[in-house]
């Protein structure tokens, strides 16, 4: 894990009314605060010191701890955690918002689930818990609320309207979903339009709220795994890693030297997988029939490698805290990469075709377009991100595992609309096939599970580079190994939260093809 | 257009027809499918009577069930964590079937007149995206479900069979029965993937039913975590009534049952 | 001698609609008009009747003036037709008047409103049988001066008083250029009187194109063609829903007889140009009058726009008839000048029943847009029946009577290729595609209205609260929509009168060509020499009694190798629609008689609640047709967002397009600019400097004196 020493120190105003707290092995800066300080230190942090914000993590324990994490965008270097202390009673807070606007669905998502306010916060309500179907203020998370049944009282707001902002002589909002096209994941987009040109998009998520963050509190740490492997069944491993991580944190476990390699290999063979199968998509949101069929037989290819491989087409139950559930066979892995060579090369004739189609490129080009400025106000993740110039990648920034001994590069486009989104997925798909065969060169022998140790209590975040982007999963768990609070900050909930702005003034006809550009999960971001 | 239709062609001409035979013939590719755990006998005389217990308690979900010596399998419940196969000494065998669709209604088979044109309406109640994506693979042309008969369709006006997928989760709930409502009949409904039989790992909550049976009556179910295509593939043959249903005792899988099988 | 009794008593009730106004109480005056003006349009409608339908005419002189000016009155066939048409609008409109005047009952003067009604009837009547040029200007300007009066009629509105104005102003252009149209024949005829100029032939090319082209802009102001249209998209829709029915109906139709009077009558077109201008301003106007109309909200402006595209496709069939006439085409000619007056006579019947459908819905549902409204055909069944058979003769729809007139104009259109100059093939060719194209758009069009207007959700909560319009005002729509089915299904009865009309005026037997006498029980001896020599030269003759009855069928022959042209039956074809409604129906109720019917609410994509608010409007809807002629319309656009606390919480985004009529924005607001600039100009003269108007006179002076002296030498 990370980190070079950090060298910062908070400014002279503050250094009396805050508490700073090191991790011993200079993996996290704890500064400790009451929550009127939280807003100009996030400012600070953001502004002065240049970090990214990660994401807001909330747990009740007799009193409220708002934990705002943020981590280096540059070198590798140590965490930063404002944690700010409040009485249980008290549950209005000042929003940050206004500063770091990638913190919006944050608190929005707090306020719902927790019932905490967030003053200066201007659109409040109505976002997890959808207020035609549940009423505001039911704070499922806090701990007096048990999940394990529906409430016994079930008030919707019969005066619910959905929000519309674009006011324009006969304009009106064509509801999409949440059941719509033929096989897609279920969410609501209100098209906002006059006709044919559609003003503005706005999504409505959370059909598939699960509760996964709830229904994780009390369960073994084990069996949360579980959990994290099926936000988003697509991209199960770095979800179960990431979770995984954080619990080798916490248990100060080693993850013996075979099963970090192994782990690399099986993470770039999921994001192959993935980026192939996004490719596919992008090519049927166009209707380019040939292109499509040929994207899918890489990706069935590469399902039916994993399963052979591993026994999981979608590498389920094999990440566990430790290394891995399983061996695999030196030679398998080596055939493995033989085979993904193979398709990365399939999938390169593949990119020379379409780049040479102009039909195919005249849909992407200019579409769904997302600047570089937006990106880093909404602080987007992933290769979404890469493709508006904001090369973030936490395998490089804040390594994990293995990753700190492995030669690659970021891909990058600047441009940010559909057609650089699609060349970032076809650069990514080749370096991860460059990784794995790396990773096959590193292939040491040894165990891949260390030891079973006893349950530590403590808390941790774990993070990895998911095909989607970013992942963040901070879990605390007690001494009987049980899971306390589980905070889960997937890459789709960030970029989720700027689709509007790659779905504004454009035509009807290219919705599902920025839909499709963007590639992201409903289910990662529902939980 | 047509380096398209050539590059297509090509591809074809060198690497021959991919689509399965199946049902025609079993596909025996490896990858195809996860499988599933096999009931077994625990009769192991040094670890004693509590072996089969230790086995069924390594199930997170409660999908083992030892009795008598022997772990049955819920298959419901089956998650695919591979723990009863993989951790620990006594392991519980898997074996790589994939024609685990079971109807369990009595009138899950549709009418001859849908032998050979079938529309499907794939409604996502909450799926982690993995069975709905081998949902989607059902249309790449290793499986091409369109060479059966079979169509996906957008509108639920013109779908004869709703597939569920996902735990059913409470905020889809009214769009799931709305959905059903809106075909016309006859109608029936698939429901995909131990999440929409039990609830999965994520039900029963506030926010999520146990399975989809308490929004919706269920025809057929596959079970899997997630079931592969073949597998979902196999459930619509049932449908139409061009393949033997699974035993029903699959979604309990007794060891007697299997062994009057073998 | 009915004609005389006729129009004497329908102007002595007149008199007595404008008495009785005065001495009634304001409550009464809804009733009065009706009784009156019912009372008042059948008898002229009697006399109409007589003029149109007998060989009689009428021609009296009425006095002599002592300068010489002799005022006559007269009823031909021509006057009688849009005497007739008059009538009938003004019959139903009447009646509907009773009821639908009561939504300006203690807000505006019903007097008022009674006393310039039955003016505008009388001066309308006068001006269609004046025959001479001074008694028809000043019935002209009557007419003007009162329909003025009427627009202006909810004068508290700032939009009324401006568009009145812009009425007035362009309708005396218009009269100027008409008058002098008529003074150039009268001089040459050296007769004021109609009659007299028939007979004019000391015309040069130059005079002649100057009278047709003052008559088409003197006369075309009034008729709305492009681009003399400005006001009319502004002043119909503001007008009281009756009085947009008349305007619509009865005095657009005005322009019309202007233009036939002038330039059939008393100068028949012999020059090949007049009649190809007419053609294209005929095809522009109607492609951009329904362009504005798909484009329009609001419903009685899409109404007034639609009446531009109806005046243009008149204007088409006019322009080819002109052009016909010209080639030496009489038979052609008459089949173009038949389309054109029967387009005319459909569009004043269903024109005015939307009109007053629209008011009804305005009245009762209180919103003309269109985006507000929605889902009416539930609380206002008949109006929605017969805004319905409106919407389906006006978009040209089978088997109502828009159909047979615009098909008849097209096929008119399609033997421009039998025309030996390639300028007027290409004019020809021209006029029919965008004939198409707008056919093709008043679908849309009205599509839209009605879908807008009465299907799917209520889209505001005025509309919610509609209730049906009473029987008196129903009734009178009821018999519009009737009219416009038999119009539609009986044009075999309706051209022969129509060619009537233009019989007296040389070549009306020509339009005999459509229902052929064969079919008849006349034999072919009857038919007029030049006719048969037409036909006969046309091609062979189709066997007689292949179609039992009095030629039911519209037919037109061509050449020996092509021995029917067109051929075309609303009427039989009417029995076939029903014999295949029923069919389907049938079909129908045997398929499902032993099935349920589920009856399920609409999919919605599972939201939990569909809103009214989530479904098409009807910008919307015609948002297309906006996309796709952007660059012809070019509305002004807008957009301005908000933030609130930080910029990317975006919570408003508005965006407005102001539509600016192409016209206006190419020829008025120029016209309006230079017009201004004049008055500056003048306005400075007017300083007030004695000295300075000494000289003014002087000038004058001067000049007149030198203009004397040149005339003398």
């Amino acid at each position: 894990m990370a980190s070079a020493p950090l060298a910062l120190s908070v400014p002279e105003e503050w250094s009396t009314r805050v508490r700073i707290r090191d991790d011993a092995r200079g993996l996290q800066r704890e500064i400790e605060c009451r929550p009127e300080a939280v807003k100009p230190l996030c400012s600070w942090v953001i502004q002065t010191i240049g970090y990214a914000f990660a994401g807001l993590i909330v747990e009740e324990a007799g009193e409220w701890r708002l934990r705002y994490a943020f981590y280096s965008t540059e070198a590798p270097s140590a965490w930063i955690y404002i944690v700010a202390h409040a009485p249980h009673a008290q549950t209005r807070f000042s929003s940050i918002t206004e500063v770091i606007h990638a913190a919006d669905w944050h608190e929005r998502e707090a306020e719902d689930l927790f019932g905490l306010v967030f003053e200066g916060h201007p659109r409040l309500g109505d976002f997890v818990l959808h207020d035609d179907a549940w009423q505001e203020g039911l704070a499922p998370m806090r701990k007096n609320f048990d999940g394990r049944r529906p409430p016994p009282l079930r008030m919707p707001n019969p005066d619910w309207r959905p929000r519309r902002i674009v006011s324009a002589p006969g304009a009106f909002g064509m509801p999409v979903g949440p059941v719509y096209s033929a096989v897609t994941e279920s969410a609501h987009f209100l098209l906002e339009t006059v006709g044919e040109d559609v003003i503005r998009a706005l999504p409505r998520f959370f059909y598939k709220y699960r509760a996964v963050e709830k229904v994780a509190e009390g369960r073994r740490a084990d069996d949360a795994l579980l959990l994290a492997e099926r936000i988003n069944g697509l991209t199960a491993f770095a979800h179960g890693l990431a979770y995984a991580q954080a619990l080798e944190t916490i248990g100060g476990i080693e993850v013996p030297p075979r099963a970090a390699t192994l782990r690399v290999f099986l993470a770039e063979l999921e994001r192959l997988r993935h980026h192939v199968g996004a490719i596919a998509e992008l090519c049927e949101s166009t209707a380019l029939v040939v292109a499509t069929s040929q994207a899918a037989i890489l990706e069935e290819e590469l399902l039916r490698l994993s399963g052979a491989l591993t026994g999981h087409r979608y590498l389920f139950g094999l990440a566990t805290a430790g290394g891995l559930t399983r061996d695999l066979p030196d030679a398998e892995v080596a055939a493995a990469a033989v085979r993904a060579r193979d398709i990365v090369k399939r999938l390169d004739r593949l990119e020379r075709r379409l780049v040479r189609t102009s039909s195919f490129l005249d849909r992407l080009e200019e579409v769904g377009i997302v600047t570089e400025a937006e990106a880093r106000a909404f602080g987007l993740v992933g290769p979404i991100a890469r493709a508006s110039a904001v090369s973030r990648d936490l395998r490089a920034i804040q390594p994990y595992g293995a990753y700190r001994d492995y030669v690659f590069e970021v891909p990058r486009e600047a441009e940010g609309d559909g057609y650089a989104r699609l060349r970032v997925l076809f650069a990514e798909a080749r370096q991860s096939l460059r990784l794995m065969i790396q990773a096959l060169d590193r292939l040491a022998t040894g165990p891949v599970r260390s030891a079973d140790a006893a349950p530590i209590a403590g808390a941790a975040l774990g993070w990895t580079e998911a095909p989607l982007g970013a992942a963040f999963h901070w879990v605390r768990v007690d001494e009987q190994g049980r899971i306390l609070r589980y905070r889960i900050i997937p890459p789709s909930f960030v970029n989720w939260h700027a689709f509007h702005l790659a779905a504004e003034a454009f035509a009807f006809q290219d919705f599902p093809i920025i839909l499709a550009t963007f590639g992201l999960s409903v289910s990662e971001n529902d939980r | 257009m047509s380096q398209w239709v050539l590059s297509g062609l090509k591809a074809k001409i060198k690497t021959g027809i991919k689509t399965t035979r199946y049902p025609a013939r079993p596909d025996r590719a490896p990858g195809v499918t996860p499988g599933l755990p096999v009931p077994r006998p625990v009769r192991s005389a040094h670890s004693g009577e509590g072996d089969a217990e230790r086995i069924a308690n390594r199930c997170p979900t409660g999908a083992l069930d030892a009795r008598e010596g022997r772990v049955d399998v819920d298959l419901r419940r089956c998650i695919h964590c591979f723990r009863c196969a993989r951790e620990g000494s006594e392991s519980m065998p898997w074996e790589g079937s994939y024609e685990w669709a079971a109807a369990v209604s009595p009138t899950a088979k549709l009418g001859h007149a849908f032998a050979s044109s079938v529309h499907i309406r794939v409604v996502d109640a909450g799926d982690c995206g993995a069975c709905l994506h081998e949902v989607k693979q059902l249309a790449n042309p290793y499986y091409n479900l369109h060479r059966l008969g079979f169509f996906f369709t957008p509108t639920p006006r013109q779908a004869d069979i709703l597939l569920v997928v996902g735990p059913g989760t409470d905020q889809m709930r009214e769009a799931l029965t709305k959905t059903l409502t809106a075909m016309p009949t006859p109608r029936r409904v698939i429901a995909v993937g131990a999440c929409a039989l039990s609830g999965g790992v994520f039900g029963p909550s506030f926010a999520c039913s146990e399975g989809i049976r308490s929004i919706v009556p269920v025809d057929i179910e596959v079970p899997g975590n997630p079931p592969p295509p073949l597998a979902i593939l196999h459930a619509l043959l049932v449908a139409t009534g061009r393949a033997q249903s699974a035993d029903s005792a699959s979604r309990t899988r007794q060891l007697d049952a299997v062994e009057r099988e073998t | 001698m009915i004609e005389q009794l006729g129009i004497g008593s329908f102007f002595a009730l007149s008199v007595l609609g404008v008495v009785g106004a005065l001495v009634t109480p304001q409550r009464r005056n809804p009733l009065l008009l009706a009784i009156v003006g019912t009372a008042a349009s059948v008898a002229l409608g009697v006399a109409a009747g007589s003029a149109l339908f007998t060989p009689d005419t009428l021609s009296v002189a009425l006095w002599s003036l002592p300068v010489g000016i002799r005022l006559r009155i007269g009823l031909d066939a021509l006057s009688g037709l849009f005497l007739l048409i008059t009538a009938v609008i003004y019959l139903v409109t009447s009646i509907f008047s009773a009821g639908y005047l009561r939504r300006y009952e203690n807000h505006y003067s019903l007097r008022a409103f009674t006393v310039l009604y039955f003016g505008l009837f009388a001066s309308i009547a006068a001006v269609l049988i004046t025959r001479d040029v001074v008694s028809f200007l000043l019935a002209w300007e009557l007419m003007a001066i009162t329909s003025y009066l009427l627009v202006n009629y909810e004068f508290e509105r700032e939009e009324n008083i401006r568009a009145g104005y812009l009425m007035l102003a362009m309708g005396e252009a218009g009269t100027l250029a008409a008058a002098v149209a008529l003074i150039l024949l009268a001089n040459a005829a050296g007769s004021l009187d109609f009659h007299a100029m028939h007979a004019t032939t000391g015309l040069g090319p130059a005079a002649r194109w100057a009278v047709f082209l003052l008559s088409l802009f003197g006369f075309g102001v009034k008729a709305g063609l492009v681009p003399f249209n400005s006001w009319l998209p502004r002043a119909h829709p503001v007008a009281p829903a009756n009085v947009s029915a008349l305007l619509s109906g009865v005095i657009l139709n005005l322009g019309i007889y202007g233009i036939v009077r002038v330039n059939v009558d008393l100068l028949p077109v012999h020059l090949a140009g007049p009649g190809l201008v007419a053609l294209v301003v005929g095809a522009v106007s109607a492609f951009v009058g329904i362009l504005y109309a798909t484009t329009e909200n609001d419903t009685k402006g899409m109404l007034a726009h639609s009446s531009i595209e109806n005046m243009g496709i008149v204007a088409v069939g006019l322009g080819a008839g002109f052009s016909f006439t010209a080639a030496g085409r009489p038979a052609l000619a008459g089949i173009a000048f038949v389309a054109a007056l029967y387009h005319l006579t459909n569009h004043s019947v269903y024109k005015a029943l939307l009109f007053l459908g629209a008011g009804t819905v305005d009245w009762r549902a209180g919103t003309r847009d269109l985006d507000r409204l929605g889902g009416l055909i539930r609380l206002m069944p008949w109006t929605g029946l017969f805004f319905l058979v409106g919407s389906l003769s006006i978009a040209a729809m089978y088997p109502f009577s828009g159909f047979a007139s615009e098909w008849l104009t097209l096929q008119g259109l399609l033997r421009g290729t039998e025309l030996s100059s390639s300028v007027a093939r290409l004019v020809f060719a021209f006029a029919g595609v965008t004939l198409a194209l707008t056919a093709a758009l008043a679908v849309t069009c009205f599509v839209k209205a009605f879908a807008m207007g009465f299907l799917g959700h209520t889209r505001s909560k005025a509309a919610e609260s509609a209730t049906e319009a009473p029987t008196s005002m129903l009734a009178p729509m009821g018999a519009l929509a009737a009219l416009s089915l038999l119009l539609g299904v009986m044009p075999t009865f309706v051209i022969p009168a129509l060619s009537d009309t233009l019989g007296p005026l040389g070549d009306g037997s020509a339009t005999q060509a459509l229902v052929p006498a064969f079919y008849s029980a006349h034999p072919e001896a009857q038919l007029p020499r030049d006719f048969v020599a037409e036909f006969h030269d046309l091609g062979a003759q189709v066997g007689s009694g292949v179609i039992p009855g009095r030629g039911l069928v519209v037919l037109h022959r061509g050449g020996t190798e092509n021995p029917v042209v067109f051929a075309m039956s609303t009427s039989y074809g009417l029995i076939v629609l029903i014999v295949l409604l029923a069919v389907t129906a049938g079909v129908v109720l045997l398929a499902t008689r032993r099935r349920r019917v589920l009856r399920e609410t609409r999919w919605d994509g599972g939201v939990r609640q569909l809103f009214p608010e989530m479904t098409y409007t009807a910008t919307g809807f015609s948002n297309p047709v906006r996309v796709i002629f952007d660059a012809i319309l070019r509305p002004r656009t807008v957009v301005d967002t908000e933030e609130t606390v930080a910029q990317h919480f975006r919570v408003a985004i508005r965006r407005s397009q102001e539509p600016v009529h192409l016209v206006d924005r190419w020829v008025l607001n120029g016209l309006a600019t230079q017009v201004v600039r004049g008055a500056r100009l003048l306005a400075r003269m007017h300083h007030g400097r004695v000295s300075a108007y000494v000289a003014y006179v002087l000038g004058t002076l001067i000049v007149l004196l030198a203009i004397s002296a040149a005339l003398a030498m």
